[in-house]
């Protein structure tokens, strides 16, 4: 396999999870109980927007979303995060990227795959603003986690277990941890912490969006606190979004590549150690440590980690620098 | 629709043109009798939905191509327009093409060898040699370097059109990099498959075997004479126009689809950097200009190709298809003499005509041109594409008036060339027939033997009366079916 092509495989994993977690994220946001949400926090209706500025704020966008629109509102968020191909990290240049990624190697990737994510594309490609806006945005997110799912299940069925898949797995959980840890540190710390505050309410939406509320009550019961969120978001062994599952997930699929090159294969033995080593800091967190007071602490550190690992990644497979002969 | 009239929707006139499927008496060619009635006798619904199925099929696939345009942040991605009445050719007259394609092909190869070598045909006072030394894609790197197999035009597109009379004429050779070939493939595969009851009732020459032949055309000017060579496609990236078709051959031949930054050199050697660590290519097959292939010998600012390319070339450690330097024989001067070229290197009458070209040099042809501007059609010689051209008939006395005096200034820049009548085929326009010019792109493989493949792709003008055939610039392509 080229170099090039294990990064684009990887990238693929990575924007179509983007995708993925970024439709989840706003249906829950734009589905935030409006009246109870705005009298738990009692906002007055100019600071009611600051909900939208902590969602493009768990997408790492603030920045450049403020150059390009100044305001935060609904409409202008929506239209940001879904179809505004200047944003790089919209739905639509998400898909974009993902799609040219998968048309630099078609002649090696199933076929079927191809046809998924450009039919994807094009049906995204013909959504106008004016659509979205008018009716809830909900059946157009729906559609997108649905377009997502056809990819995966798609991805499942026909892939060879080969490190095409494990390059575009190791892409997808990476970019997993990485999202969940952002939409964490856009949760407000709020003083008073407990049932009525507002981190409550925003925690709640994220197990919503991440599909994990009703997995959390089975497990905790009625026992819902700040506390058990971030123990259930951060380290739940079985609940597929959090972060420990995605870490897991990428060890395992780093440990998965097949490599023939000698020095490849010390490089290759060097970051799984290194992963390995993050992952077993992450197990051994205390519980009383995930508090809503030391969650910042926590999750850019994390994020921090994350960042590492990408770019090792990079520079152990991608780079295209001297490779002996 | 009643049966008069729908049967009225499957004649036209085709005027003076010579139409491929209608005599000039109206009456359907003795080839194309089972393709007209079979249509005849589809429903419109039928018809429609297979219409439907088709441009379906092409944009599920990602069948495109891509157009770049000016003051647009998102370049155009569209389906190459694909009309399914195909042009149908008959045993006969295809061999005669498949025989002039060759011969033509050869003589232009030895041409090549011989200008990089001894330059006997200008010695001998064939061709002027002015014509070599201020041409753009001459590449003094190549001279006395002997290619592989001594092949230089791996894979050509030659373009024919066929005047009034329905006669072939040769109005171009492609020589660098010529496109089309997944168009061809596709399309018949298309055809194939919605159309099989079309495609079963004609007994048609399959060209399955021409994309082997592809491969062992590039396989046999693998260096040394090695027994399994490793072969890459080199593409400009997934921005390029033609991306697709890269995709597609690499693809269905098995090759490696690398793009510059793929690719290192190392002790005059070329690499492909892998997972498994660098594996050496023997042969590329390059999708980029000559120069935009090594920065250190072309172009010093291309992003495109490997530093050090030519040097891997010149010590014979790879081959590159097309040969550098081939676009020394596609120029538009130079091929006015490709006729006197197969009288040349082959002893030989050529077999496919030239669109009959003056060359402004000659003071008869100059005097002759001079006085019938207004029927002819001039070509700046290293011009593509339409530009820089003159088209006498529709053409202004003022147009006519500054070409007249830039042929007086500078007559070698110019050539001139009658203008034809494109022959005509049917497309099926709103379901009903209708007449449109065409151009057949002919492909030749030529690796240490030849192959033609059967048919080639038949590109249409859609635009009523166009003559502009050119995806780019609203043109279609047809599947070209060869009857045994």
């Amino acid at each position: 396999m080229l170099n090039r092509t294990a990064e684009a495989l990887f990238w693929i994993g990575r924007y179509m999870e983007r995708a993925e977690n970024h439709a989840r994220l706003i249906d829950v946001y734009y589905h935030l109980q409006q009246d109870e949400f705005m009298s738990s926090i009692q906002l007055a209706e100019n600071q009611h927007n600051d909900k939208w500025q902590r969602m493009v704020e768990a997408l790492g966008s603030k920045a450049s979303f403020e150059q390009a629109y100044g305001q935060y509102s609904e409409q202008t968020v929506l239209v940001y995060i879904t179809l505004d191909r200047d944003n790089p990290n919209s739905l639509v240049s998400c898909i974009s990227h993902a799609r040219n990624n998968l048309r630099t190697l078609r002649e090696q990737a199933p076929t079927e795959l191809w046809e998924v994510l450009n039919s994807f594309y094009l049906w995204l490609r013909e959504q106008s603003s004016d659509g979205l806006l008018k009716e809830s945005p909900h059946q157009f997110l729906s559609q997108i986690k649905n377009w997502c799912h056809m990819f995966y299940g798609c991805m499942h069925s026909v892939m060879p277990r080969q490190n095409e898949w494990n390059f575009m797995e190791c892409g997808r959980y990476l970019e997993r941890a990485e999202n969940t840890l952002r939409i964490l540190n856009a949760v407000p710390r709020d003083i008073t912490g407990g049932i009525s505050g507002g981190s409550y309410l925003y925690l709640q939406a994220v197990l919503r969006s991440m599909s994990g509320y009703q997995a959390f009550r089975r497990i905790y019961a009625d026992s819902i606190s700040v506390e058990r969120i971030l123990e259930f978001v951060i380290l739940g062994t079985s609940f597929p979004r959090s972060v420990h599952f995605a870490f897991h997930k990428l060890i395992e699929h780093i440990r998965s590549l097949e490599l023939h090159d000698k020095q490849l294969k010390i490089a290759h033995d060097r970051i799984y150690r290194q992963i390995s080593k993050l992952s077993a800091e992450l197990d051994c967190i205390e519980i009383g440590d995930l508090t809503c007071e030391r969650k910042d602490e926590l999750t850019l550190s994390l994020l921090q980690s994350c960042s590492w690992i990408g770019n090792e990644l990079g520079k152990t497979f991608f780079l295209v620098g001297e490779v002996s002969a | 629709m009643s049966t008069a009239k729908r049967k009225q929707s499957f004649v036209y006139d085709s005027q003076s043109f010579y139409d491929e499927m209608f005599d000039s008496y109206g009456g359907v060619r003795s080839h194309y009798q089972s393709i007209h009635s079979q249509f005849a006798q589809m429903s419109p619904a039928n018809q429609a939905a297979r219409s439907k199925a088709l441009q379906q099929r092409m944009i599920e696939e990602g069948i495109t191509f891509t157009l770049y345009r000016q003051n647009q942040s998102e370049p155009l991605e569209r389906t190459i327009p694909f009309d399914y009445i195909p042009r149908v050719i008959a045993a006969k007259e295809w061999d005669v093409v498949d025989r002039g394609l060759r011969q033509r092909v050869q003589a232009l190869n030895a041409f090549i060898h011989d200008i990089y070598h001894n330059q006997n045909i200008i010695k001998d006072g064939v061709i002027p040699r002015r014509l070599i030394v201020s041409n753009t894609y001459y590449r003094p790197e190549m001279v006395s370097l002997d290619v592989p197999g001594g092949v230089y035009i791996t894979a050509s597109g030659i373009d024919l059109i066929r005047d009034d009379k329905g006669e072939y004429f040769v109005l171009e050779d492609n020589l660098r990099s010529p496109s089309g070939f997944s168009y061809l493939f596709k399309g018949r595969a298309l055809m194939r498959e919605l159309f099989h009851d079309l495609y079963l009732k004609n007994s048609v020459v399959e060209i399955e075997r021409s994309l082997n032949a592809f491969l062992s055309s590039l396989r046999s000017i693998a260096p040394n004479g090695k027994k399994d060579p490793v072969i890459a496609l080199l593409s400009p990236g997934s921005y390029n126009s033609a991306y697709f078709e890269h995709t597609f051959l690499a693809q269905q031949m098995g090759i490696y689809l690398v793009e510059g930054r793929d690719l290192v050199y190392k002790d005059h050697k070329i690499y492909i950097r892998s997972l498994d660590g660098l594996r050496q290519v023997d042969v590329i097959y390059r999708r980029i200009d000559d120069d935009f292939l090594d920065p250190l010998a072309f172009n010093p600012n291309s992003m495109l190709g490997v530093p050090g390319l030519m040097n891997a070339y010149r010590a014979g450690n790879v081959a590159i298809a097309n040969a550098p330097g081939t676009g020394v024989a596609d120029d538009k001067a130079v091929y006015a003499y490709v006729p006197d070229m197969i009288r040349y290197y082959l002893h030989e009458e050529p077999i496919l005509n030239n669109v009959p070209t003056y060359i402004l040099d000659r003071k008869e042809d100059r005097e002759y041109v001079l006085d019938h501007l207004s029927e002819l059609v001039v070509k700046e010689t290293s011009l593509s594409g339409g530009y820089g051209m003159l088209i006498g008939p529709a053409a202004s006395e003022e147009e006519i008036a500054q070409f007249r005096q830039a042929i007086q200034e500078n007559p070698s820049r110019y050539v001139a060339q009658k203008t034809m009548k494109l022959s005509t085929a049917p497309i099926m326009n709103d379901g009903v027939m209708a007449p449109r010019h065409i151009d057949l792109r002919g492909f030749v493989l030529k690796g240490t033997e030849t192959h033609v493949i059967p048919g080639g792709l038949t590109r249409v003008a859609l635009v009523e009366g166009s003559l502009v055939v050119n995806s780019s610039q609203g043109g279609g392509v047809k599947d070209t079916w060869v009857l045994k």
